[in-house]
């Protein structure tokens, strides 16, 4: 009846101007995600594809069976086990000193932490490398002060190129990592519910294992998971600290890449990756899950 | 009831004393170590002679521009693409922003080496013949930082609103864009791009997997001939960073404080 | 257990160089609701949290039932409290919420369950016992936090401001809950608030404060009909300043001469201090002795703003149908309809 007022197009929702007002809206966003598409997803892509061909370039596990035994499957431990030791070591120091930061500091100085910090956290790989055989190498200068103290570490066959060393080194840009994403959690943690608790006759202990800890427990959890994947996947720190006794994942692929490769390893490269992926992913997807729930009462 | 108040007040000391020592002692190490330089007769002395010669090194300046060039396109390509998506997303498309936001965490999910991977596999010759595919491959690696730095700055924004108003007023596209968009996203896109910088300037692993010679591949190559010039070289890009984000903290807070006086 | 007497002597407080309690002195009789009221900053939140033991005093003593409790540490002084929002626990339901006092005090599980549930009961929630703070609304929250206050019996409750993150209909239905439920358990409760309606509207004494001292504590009656202070005077309700002469103890104001309430005597230039509601607006047979500015619906009263011609702005409240014809521009005549008047000294 009063249809002459309504267009042709209507204002149906199954379909119709509902789908194209949406594309409209969307459009400009396609040069986004087709640049993904094509410097993110197509390589990871590729590299899938070719982990699963063997050197005739036909369908095959091969690949990924080998890699799952010796040398490659001691690179794989190695690996995760710097990731989980660093991140175990690198979290529990972060946090704490996170929280101390946070409750006891001024403004200022959470501002210079956070700087510090990214600094830090960032730095890894060449500086960071140099900079502890600058300290702890032979000729370092801790050694020559340790020496001079009449402490010879390096007669006890110490080397800062063991497996030790490099968890240790590692420490430098996780700890920090853990202060800059662990600290919203803690700074989310309202005085209100501090104080509501000591109203309600709780001392500090009580409150922390009431509330405090139950509710930072899944961002703990979450920053460890990050921090692991950060350990596990570091290439540079490890590149310019191992002299080739340690085999790493990164490093075993790098050597891959860098031309001394057999002709029948061409792909191993590849599904190494791809054995990378979903290990770090293992981690992060639980990691993103949480701190998007997280987010929720941190706001 | 002193004591209640001062129980913990030697935490914060101890820990700022604990943590410095970690820091400063290696970095002061470093320090030491990049002033070293050894005279004829092999004897240890400390001058400017390793910083003297780094600078003196032809390639220095050759690769520290081929970085900051890679550095640079790396924001431009950032500016061109994600900063007008991320504007588009809060103007006209709240609808997609969470699945946008997810997307563009994937980046992160992935280790940088099997991307380096990736590229090599993929990427047609052509593309991997210029260095532009560095900074082409940073947009992707910065992603996830840049776009939580420029979705967060503008969350505090009505800037559907404030575009609205402003085309009601009578501005043209352009204008709105000019006067009342682009001001409002000045300090969350300088953030960006400030990161797109930095991680571009440090990045060594897809670099160096793809057979690149940037300032931080060179850095390492040098460490094969002169140890203590490149130490020198660690110590100074490390107090360079640290100076540039500390005063950018500084300069960013200050001006906080200055828009919350003025409220 | 009976609530007893809140008795602050000489509390002092000071940040820096800002001082933020000067020599406060209030007690609260058991069983009473006393409210303090003043604008941000005037020290009201600082007392509070005083009282609590959140924060300590630089002098004075806090007393409850003659015990002096000052150095007592704030988990011991069994005070509920009651914060302006987010203070429910987000890790913890509704009725965990309640019974987390109760838990501090090692009461036993079954015990300490059935009275957090009652206690949601009083306060209209116990079907959502089982819902955690982000799934209620505000107002539901701050029932729960009541709730959680009283659920340690305690022997003082104290409100910061519980009610100014809420919306206006919310707020006012919760007052009106807060105070039933005061008045039924005979708790001495101290609240504070910036909101002068809500203040009056359930409290037995207002206190008011500005700049760490308490300017005047009255009941609502007294406090609006005699203000200590020009503050008060206009802190609480809207009041007219009207600009006069006053010739011993007589006020010449819209051609009557009126006594004045708080004379001394001295001729001079004053300001009458006049409420909306004595003012009377009636069409002028002539060309009265002001012209109505604006007339505001608000339902069973109209306001009414007037200017005379030296310039003084009035507002008038009347009921609505006495004002009904009234409209900007007329002219009018304005009445004082009291036979006192207070008046400031300028």
């Amino acid at each position: 009846m009063t249809n002459s007022y309504v267009s042709s197009k209507g204002v149906s929702r199954k379909g119709g101007t509902f789908a194209r007002r949406n594309l409209i809206i969307a459009a400009p966003l396609l040069p986004l995600l087709a640049y993904l598409g094509f410097f993110f997803f197509w390589p990871m892509f590729a590299v899938v594809v070719d982990s699963l061909k063997n050197n005739d370039h036909q369908w095959s596990f091969i690949n990924f069976t080998t890699i799952a035994q010796k040398p490659y499957s001691t690179a794989f431990q190695n690996s995760i086990l710097l990731g989980a030791l660093s991140a175990l070591f690198a979290s529990i120091p972060g946090a704490i000193f996170a929280y101390i930061i946070e409750v006891r500091g001024s403004e200022r100085l959470k501002g210079f932490v956070t700087s510090l910090s990214g600094v830090l956290a960032n730095t890894g790989g060449v500086p960071l490398a140099f900079m502890f055989i600058a300290t702890f190498g032979a000729q370092g200068s801790a050694i020559k002060i340790l020496k001079a103290l009449g402490v010879d570490l390096y007669s006890g066959g110490f080397t800062l190129f063991s497996f030790s060393g490099i968890v240790f080194v590692y420490l430098y840009f996780q700890i920090p990592l853990m202060v800059i994403i662990f600290s919203p959690a803690l700074h989310s943690i309202r005085s209100e519910w501090r104080d509501a608790a000591k109203n309600l006759g709780a001392t500090p202990k009580k409150f922390w294992t009431t509330v405090g800890i139950p509710l930072l427990f899944p961002s703990f959890a979450a920053s460890f998971l990050l921090l692991f994947a950060s350990g596990f996947a570091a290439y540079a720190t490890a590149r310019a600290m191992t002299v080739g006794n340690i085999a790493l994942v990164p490093l075993v692929i790098g050597t891959l890449v860098d031309g001394n490769v057999q002709v029948d390893q061409a792909n191993i490269g590849k599904s190494l990756a791809v054995g990378m992926v979903l290990i770090s992913a293992l981690a992060m997807i639980p990691y993103l899950i949480i701190q998007h729930r997280a987010r929720r009462w941190q706001q | 009831m002193a004591a209640m108040r001062n129980r913990l007040s030697f935490a914060l000391p101890l820990t700022l004393a604990v943590a410095s020592l970690f820091i400063f002692l290696p970095f002061g190490s470093s320090a030491e170590f990049s002033f070293r330089s050894y005279s004829q007769d092999g004897k240890l002395m400390h001058s400017l002679a390793p910083y003297r010669w780094i600078v003196e090194q032809p390639e220095f300046l050759s690769h520290l521009l081929l970085s900051f060039k890679i550095a640079l396109f790396a924001v431009i390509f950032t500016a061109i693409l994600v900063v007008p998506s991320v504007a588009w997303l809060h103007l006209k498309a709240q609808l997609f922003r969470p699945l946008v936001e997810l997307i563009t965490l994937l980046p992160l999910v992935i280790p940088v080496v099997a991307l380096s991977i990736g590229v090599q596999t993929a990427f047609p010759d052509w593309l991997q013949s210029t260095e532009y595919e560095l900074p082409l491959m940073y947009v992707v690696l910065a992603l996830p930082f840049t776009f939580r730095i420029l979705d967060n700055g503008l969350q505090a924004i009505p800037l559907k609103t404030i575009s609205e108003a402003a085309r009601g007023l009578g501005a043209s596209w352009i204008a709105t864009i000019f006067y009342v968009i682009a001001p409002v996203m000045r300090r969350a896109v300088a953030g960006a791009f400030f990161l797109t910088f930095a991680l571009s300037l440090g990045e060594f692993t897809l670099t160096s997997l793809l057979h690149w010679d940037t300032f931080p591949t060179w850095v390492t190559s040098v460490s094969q001939q002169n140890i203590i010039g490149a130490i020198a070289l660690s110590v100074f890009s490390l107090t360079f960073a640290f100076l540039v984000v500390f005063f950018a903290s500084l300069s960013s807070s200050r001006s906080k404080k200055r828009m919350d006086a003025t409220e | 257990m009976k609530s007893g007497t809140l008795e602050l002597a000489g509390i002092s407080r000071r940040f820096g160089q800002t001082v933020a309690l000067d020599n406060l002195n209030l007690t609260i009789g058991a069983g009473e609701l006393v409210a303090l009221l003043g604008p941000s900053g005037c020290g009201k939140t600082t007392a509070l949290r005083i009282v609590a033991g959140l924060e300590r005093s630089d002098a004075g003593t806090v007393a409850l039932k003659g015990r002096d409790v000052t150095n007592l540490s704030a988990h011991l002084r069994n005070m509920g409290m009651v914060f302006q929002s987010y203070s429910l626990f987000p890790n913890l339901s509704a009725v965990e919420n309640v019974e987390f006092g109760l838990k501090m005090r090692k009461v036993e599980r079954a015990s300490r369950r059935k009275t957090a549930l009652e206690l949601l009961e009083l306060v209209g929630l116990d079907t959502q016992s089982k819902r955690f703070p982000h799934q209620l609304s505000g107002g539901q929250q701050q029932r729960v936090a009541l709730a959680r206050a009283l659920a340690i019996q305690p022997e003082v409750l104290l409100l910061d401001e519980p009610l100014s993150a809420l919306d206006a209909q919310v707020r006012t239905n919760l007052r009106e809950e807060i105070r039933r439920l005061q008045i039924s358990l005979g708790t001495t409760t101290l609240f504070v608030t910036h909101d002068q309606e809500e203040a009056m509207a359930i409290s037995d004494r207002v206190g008011v404060m500005s700049n760490g001292h308490l300017e005047q504590i009255d009941t609502p009656d007294v406090l609006y009909n005699n203000p200590a202070s020009t503050f008060v005077a206009n802190f609480v309700g809207t009041m007219n300043h009207i600009p006069a002469e006053q010739q011993g103890d007589l006020v010449s104001i819209f051609g009557k001469s009126i006594r004045v309430k708080n004379s001394n005597g001295i001729s001079g230039s004053i300001s009458v201090l006049v409420r909306p509601e004595s003012i009377e607006v009636s069409r002028a047979a002539g060309s009265g002795n002001a012209k109505v500015i604006t007339r505001s619906f608000l339902g069973a009263s109209s306001q009414i703003i007037c200017q005379t011609p030296d310039g003084a702005v009035i507002q008038a409240l009347m009921p609505s149908h006495e004002s009904g014809d009234l409209h900007p521009g007329e002219d009018v005549t304005l009445n004082v309809t009291l036979n006192e008047v207070l008046v400031s000294h300028v």
